[in-house]
């Protein structure tokens, strides 16, 4: 517990430097937290950045990321209350999709993934919704 | 090797185990993706690039060497570098390697080496008028240190690095950010590679594939004003990125060998010290 204080206090410190300029961004980082404080119990660490964007149905965001094989990565992403829909998928370098372990519930969505070959992947976040959604999206990694 | 499923299932766990924490949740849904449609050329080219998540920390990147055995990250120490520097470029680019210097103290478990980083860290970082808002940080990680919480150091480390990159975009040295992350992957990569001419081994050697993160680093100095892109060191950086670029742009499926690894720490050893002796 006293470790999750102390990640979340990081990040949330990190957060207002990094650019959570909006409430909208401020609530979606904050439900992110509580999804990756998860994957922390088990041992993730988590990534000291956060990518803020926007998305609706059929525009979809991606992010690019280096990754290394051996390492499991879970990208958590997450909106305000009133987000539903969020998804978040991998692709490779590519552009192909990867298997990945997926979560969804409410306003929340995250993909774990331990990639074979180290390189560029592609995380997108999508949603099924038709207005406008913003997210917060990080990632942890062990 | 262990079916993905291993270290999946207790992360599945895990995510039940938000509940308590206070979320208004009841279970969610956890299962395999369904295949999505593969990205396009132009959906491919839209993807943003980020640099505190698009460049990987070197913890992430030590982190994934532990798993290959047990890397002996003493024998990666390097005597302590000037601090003086001969311009900000060359600070930044210091404070880079220093920043990496300080996660292979951690993954050595040598307090006493983290908090001799931590001090050149800052003291790097007040010549580059940043020193305020790293401070704090400084004591943390000395107490981290001293605690021996090497995991909390981990996030500690990449929590200072961050805040010296913000703490340089509100001083409008943006452009110096580049430099720190780049000062950082070269010293990484000197560092795994040492590793791998002591002690060969093909699953670390695999890890040193990285094509697009060098040209992502390569294309961020391409942008940087012109005073600083003739910077004499950062001239010979951005030649000798493209170097190692070659090095360490491989097939997913290739193997470096053994020679390979040698030359491409040949490469960064090399350009580490110009880096530290600012020529």
């Amino acid at each position: 517990m006293k470790r999750l204080l102390l990640s979340l206090s990081l990040v949330l410190g990190a957060a207002m430097l990094f650019g959570a300029d909006t409430d909208d961004q401020t609530k979606a980082h904050s439900e992110v937290l509580d999804l990756a404080g998860a994957f922390q119990n088990d041992g993730f660490k988590l990534r000291d950045g956060t990518w803020y964007g926007q998305v609706s149905q059929g525009h979809s965001q991606a992010l690019q990321v280096n990754l290394y094989s051996g390492n499991a990565y879970w990208f958590s992403v997450a909106g305000t209350d009133a987000s539903t829909g969020l998804t978040v998928s991998v692709f490779d370098d590519h552009g192909n999709p990867v298997e990945v372990q997926t979560y969804q519930k409410d306003n929340k969505a995250a993909a774990g993934f331990s990639p074979d070959a180290s390189g560029l992947y592609y995380v997108e976040v999508s949603s099924s919704a038709q207005a406008a959604t913003p997210f917060c999206l990080i990632y942890s990694y062990k | 090797m262990a079916p993905p499923w291993k270290w999946l299932l207790p992360s599945i766990i895990a995510i039940l185990a938000v509940e308590p924490l206070g979320a208004q949740q009841t279970g969610g849904e956890s299962s395999p993706t369904p295949a999505a449609s593969p990205l396009t050329e132009a959906e491919k080219k839209a993807a943003v690039a980020i640099d505190s998540l698009t460049v990987p920390t070197p913890g992430e990147f030590f982190k994934a060497i532990d798993k290959t055995g047990k890397p002996n990250w003493v024998s990666q120490f390097r005597p302590p570098t000037p601090i003086g520097g001969v311009n900000r470029a060359q600070m930044a680019l210091n404070l880079g390697t220093l920043i990496a210097d300080g996660y292979i103290a951690v993954e050595a478990q040598d307090g006493q080496q983290v908090k001799n980083i931590g001090r050149d860290v800052l003291a790097l970082a007040k010549k580059l008028s940043v020193s305020d808002s790293v401070l704090a940080r400084g004591k943390s990680i000395t107490q981290f240190a001293e605690d021996g919480s090497w995991d909390q150091l981990n996030e500690e480390l990449e929590a200072t690095q961050n805040e010296v990159k913000k703490a340089m975009e509100e001083n409008r040295d943006t452009d110096l950010i580049t430099l720190v992350s780049i000062g950082g992957w070269i010293r990484g990569t000197q560092v795994v590679t040492g590793l791998l001419v002591e002690s060969y081994n093909p699953e670390t050697a695999k890890l040193l594939r990285q094509p697009a993160l060098v040209g992502y680093l390569r294309g961020k100095l391409d942008q940087l004003p012109t005073k600083i892109r003739q910077d004499k060191l950062v001239v010979k950086v951005n030649t000798d990125l493209k170097n190692i670029a070659t090095l360490v742009s491989f097939p997913a499926d290739h193997v470096p060998t053994a020679d390979e690894v040698k030359t491409l720490n040949q490469a960064s050893a090399k350009l580490t010290k110009e880096i530290s002796a600012g020529e």
